[in-house]
């Protein structure tokens, strides 16, 4: 019995021997084999990684070359070799956008999104997508993540004020001007002083019909070029609308004796809205002015009115409509045959003369065709003074 | 030492030495799983690099139309494969599913290395030339193989060595597929058949460490870039439900197409076979040479493409067409291969061809292209494999997005549906009943559905005796039966259990001539033999301790089987009420039961 117990003692002490024999042996080839893989496995990466960065070579010079169809078989080549490489997916996306397969890329870039939601760049080329599909939202949306994501090739602020400023254009195409002016007013801020970022934010400003901080940002172009005539021409037109008549006048009188030193056409045009500023800088009635000089203007601004209400209504084949009768009863009224000295006494008066000048004028546009000369500049006092002035107080 | 013990003693040394090998078994079993994973895993990373580097090598790094080595290089390989298959590496051909099954059933768990390395070798050439084939089904067979030759190494015994192969196709499988869970659900749907407590720690063990494995080499990313994939609109379930349809009736086409040229080419003489794989090689070359390369080799480029919505609907139908002709010539070939990534690449094509569909007819509710591709993929391994459970927990694996789920088992269920009722032979099983082998049919093993002893039940027409009652009072009891035709009374005991009696056993117990059961206690109160039951005594104390086993309704039939040696009824209780007798079962209504199947 001992000897049995003591044999099945040996044979299983063999089989551990065995099978830890076993073991090791099966370690080692295991080991042996990670290692040729490894190896291989290596060697076969570096040849993907050189076809991977030939391939995506020849798809970026086919792109700036504008050959979208070739970069896309280029890349797609590229991808293969080097799968999910971001940078070889957003030329790849960025080509099928090129070639005019929005669909495709819009899914690409989706796809891209998934992976990397806060990429500004990913985030920015969906938002020109959304907007090229007329998502309003959406694209806002994406702008807004592009804005506030990461931007891995550097220069972040100056990325992040572009895709703002890029908003903005946005937004003014989609008439929301007021979330515009608020984008221009921190992308402005965020931009590097130059003569043309203050040319541009300015002509945005006044896109966005911001008059005061258009002409702010061209009065500081002026001041960087004192002698840009575009400057001087674009802050004087602001200036004009903002019935800033002397900042007007003097700017495009400068800008038209430049021109005229150019021998450009542009001149003509310029000096004639320097004296359209200049002459409505002698008809305005401003309350600033001497009364005895206001009642003065007030009397040729009613005379102005007077004259074109009776070449009006004389003209024959004319059918006076009930508003304009009404406007011709009242010039038989008081307001308008006070004299200088009872309107000097009575500024009520003169307010009534002046408003009964501009109502005739405002009627007459409408009855008897556009005005022209000094009736214009009469209609032009009477409009109340543009938005962008108005809104921006 | 007394002779008895000295007999006794090889036979428990025995026992100790079968136990002592079942324990080592056991232990090395899951010790192994985890090698064979990591080895098959590292043969798969190099199967797949292998099958890249050739193609590069073979058919240039951007294969396009009018490429002449479009029609040269798969020709000339085939000339190649054909020889190599013919006198080399006979056992290499074919897919790998098939031959992983008739390790299981017929070879007891053996695959050759010869069989291994030839199907590494001819399946990466294959697939590397332009074969429409994949890699993921060989993969399965080299794990497979892997594990085979390790179980073998070890010395285990044959019922292990049976259990290794579906543990060695897991990993091969979950190796080649990055998705653990598809594997493992794919080798006990397919493979196995049915869930197997004794294999299934084994399977996870391996398919995860091959996971591991192959993730170490090629990241963790799944298969294919998944774009963004959703429901958009629930009228969307119809255009899926319409996919499922197709889904079903490509699978059917496909697997006809197969079932047709496959024995057609088999049936040749041995010298022409030769010729069949560099001819298949030849005409996959002409499709890739005349327009479509994207439908050579695998095709995991063009499903990601497909996938993120980069073809136009006549191109993902021409591309789902020539697929299944390039994949029905490169396999019935006998080209060594899988099935796999060709039906996933025609799954993909015509699931995007219903999105693109879709988005031009009904472009204000569907969803992206990317989510139809990604389903087709499911809807054909479903209806084509019949996988019904792998294809959807593929697609989520695949996909890492549960919000696809519903789309998913809807156009999987209706495929799969359509498919076994226009095509009741699964695919597999054609292939193997064309090579002469019964394989067990994993589907029909599915649904075997197990009768139960409620199946056989019938109500009690057998005497019931109270164990309580004296043996006069119980004598009284039963002599109201006489006339029963039952065999066997029942006694009820007071502890709430039964006993089953013979009539002969009842009638001896009743006039106390019968000797104890064996199991009941020496009673002091025993009467001699002929002087009549004693008034006093009760009737559960003539039955001994011994009672019928406790059998209810939902048991399986088969558990009544090995008590009938001992009862001749079998008394079947309710579960909720102690005792409570629900109805009996005798060996005839067994037999019965299992007669009318």
């Amino acid at each position: 019995m001992a000897t049995e117990i003591g044999d099945n003692a040996i044979a299983r002490r063999s089989l551990v021997v065995r099978d830890a024999l076993s073991l090791l042996t099966i370690s080692l080839i295991t080991g042996l084999l990670f290692a040729c893989t490894l190896f291989l496995f290596r060697s076969f990466s570096t040849h993907r990684a050189e076809l991977a960065q030939r391939w995506s070579d020849r798809g970026r010079r086919a792109l700036l070359t504008n050959r979208p169809q070739e970069a896309i078989a280029d890349l797609h080549a590229a991808l293969l070799y080097s799968p999910a490489t971001r940078e070889y997916e957003l030329l790849l996306a960025q080509a099928l956008g090129q070639a005019g397969r929005t669909e495709e890329s819009y899914n690409y870039f989706l796809g891209l999104h998934e992976t990397a939601p806060g990429d500004g760049d990913i985030n920015l080329a969906l938002a020109r997508l959304e907007s090229a599909k007329g998502d309003r939202d959406q694209a806002v949306e994406y702008y807004r993540a592009a804005i506030y994501g990461t931007w891995s090739q550097g220069g972040g602020v100056e990325r992040r004020a572009a895709v703002r400023t890029e908003l903005a254009r946005y937004l003014i195409v989609q008439h929301d001007f007021q979330t515009a002016r608020l984008e221009l007013l921190i992308a402005g801020g965020n931009t590097s002083d130059s003569y043309e970022r203050d040319m541009n934010f300015g002509h945005l400003f006044e896109e966005a019909q911001d008059l005061r901080d258009a002409a702010a940002y061209y009065q500081k172009a002026i001041a960087t070029r004192p002698d840009d005539t575009q400057a001087l021409e674009n802050a004087g037109r602001v200036a004009y609308a903002l019935a800033d008549y002397t900042t007007a006048h003097k700017l495009l009188d400068r800008a038209a004796a430049l021109r005229t030193r150019e021998r450009s056409p542009q001149a003509a045009a310029d000096a004639s809205i320097a004296r359209n500023a200049e002459r409505l800088l002698e008809l305005n009635p401003s309350l600033s002015l001497p009364p005895g000089q206001r009642v003065a203007r007030i009397l040729t601004l009613r005379a102005i009115a007077k004259k074109r209400l009776d070449a009006c209504t004389q003209r024959t084949g004319v059918q006076p409509s009930a508003a304009l009768q009404a406007i011709a009863a009242r010039w038989t009224g008081p307001d308008a045959t006070s004299n200088a000295a009872t309107l000097l006494r009575d500024p009520v008066r003169q307010d009534a003369a002046l408003k009964l000048a501009f109502d005739t004028e405002r009627e007459l546009e409408s009855q008897c065709g556009p005005a022209s000369g000094d009736d214009a500049l009469l209609l032009r006092l009477a409009q109340p003074q543009k938005e962008g002035a108005a809104s921006h107080g | 030492m007394d002779s008895s013990f000295k007999s006794a003693l090889p036979a428990a040394t025995s026992s100790i030495a079968q136990h002592a090998a079942s324990i080592r078994e056991e232990r090395l079993l899951l010790l192994l799983s985890i090698f064979v994973g990591v080895i098959s895993g590292l043969l798969v990373v190099s199967f797949r690099m292998a099958i890249e580097w050739l193609t590069v090598l073979l058919q240039g790094s951007l294969p396009a139309p009018h490429q002449a080595r479009l029609l040269e290089v798969p020709a000339i390989a085939g000339i190649f494969i054909a020889l190599l298959v013919r006198f080399v590496f006979p056992a290499a051909r074919g897919s790998g599913v098939n031959q992983t099954k008739a390790a299981l059933y017929i070879h007891n768990g053996y695959i050759s290395t010869r069989t291994v390395l030839g199907k590494f070798l001819l399946s990466a050439f294959a697939i590397g030339s332009g074969y429409s084939l994949g890699p993921e089904d060989p993969s399965l067979q080299i794990g497979a193989g892997v594990a085979s030759l390790i179980s073998r190494r070890f010395g285990l015994s044959r019922a292990r060595l049976r259990l290794f192969a579906p543990i060695g196709a897991a990993a091969g499988l979950a190796a080649a597929f990055n998705a653990p869970i598809s594997a493992i659900l794919f080798v006990i749907e397919e493979v196995i058949g049915n869930w197997s407590a004794a294999v299934l720690g084994s399977v996870v063990l391996s398919a995860v460490s091959a996971v591991v494995v192959a993730r170490w080499f090629w990241g963790a990313e799944p298969m294919f870039r998944i774009p963004v994939v959703n429901l958009v609109d629930p009228r969307e379930l119809m255009a899926y439900a319409v996919l499922g349809v197709i889904g079903g009736i490509a699978s059917l086409v496909f697997t006809k197409a197969l079932g047709w040229l496959r024995p057609l080419l088999r049936r040749q003489p041995a010298n022409w076979q030769l010729l069949h794989p560099p001819m298949a090689g030849f005409l996959v070359g002409c499709i890739g040479y005349f327009g479509l390369p994207q439908i050579m080799g695998a095709g995991y480029e063009t499903i990601d493409q497909a996938m993120h919505g980069q073809f136009a609907l006549k191109l993902l139908l021409l591309l789902a067409l020539f697929k299944i002709i390039a994949t029905t010539l490169s396999f019935s070939s006998g080209t060594p291969g899988g099935m796999f990534a060709p039906t996933l690449f025609i799954g993909a094509m015509l699931g995007a061809a219903v999105g693109a569909f879709e988005h031009i007819y009904f472009p204000h509710f569907s969803g992206p292209i990317g989510s139809y591709a990604l389903v087709g993929m499911g809807v054909l391994f479903a209806a084509f494999l019949r996988a019904p459970l792998t294809s959807v927990f593929m697609v989520l694996e695949v996909s890492g997005n549960y919000s696809i789920i519903i789309p998913v088992i809807l156009s999987n269920t209706i495929a799969y549906l359509l498919s076994r009722a226009l095509q009741p032979v699964p695919v597999f099983e054609i292939f193997t009943h064309q090579d002469g082998l019964y394989l067990p049919s994993m589907e029909e093993r599915r649904e075997e559905s197990n009768l139960h002893l409620e199946d056989a039940m019938q109500p009690i027409t057998a005497p019931v005796l109270q164990g309580s009652d004296t043996l006069p009072s119980a004598a009284g009891a039963y002599s109201q039966y006489a006339e029963s035709p039952a065999p066997a009374v029942l006694v009820h005991c007071t502890d709430g259990l039964w006993y089953a009696a013979t009539r002969a056993e009842m009638a001896a117990i009743l006039t106390g001539s019968a000797p104890q059961s064996e199991s009941a206690p020496a009673a002091p109160a025993e009467p001699a033999a002929g002087a009549g039951p004693d008034p006093n005594a009760i009737l559960e104390q003539r039955l001994g301790s011994e009672r019928t086993p406790v059998l209810f309704p939902d048991l399986p039939l088969a558990s009544a089987l090995p008590h009938f040696r001992r009862w001749p009824l079998l008394p079947v209780t309710n579960r909720a009420v102690r005792g409570a007798l629900e109805g009996t079962v005798s060996l005839e209504d067994v037999l019965k039961r299992y007669q009318q199947r």
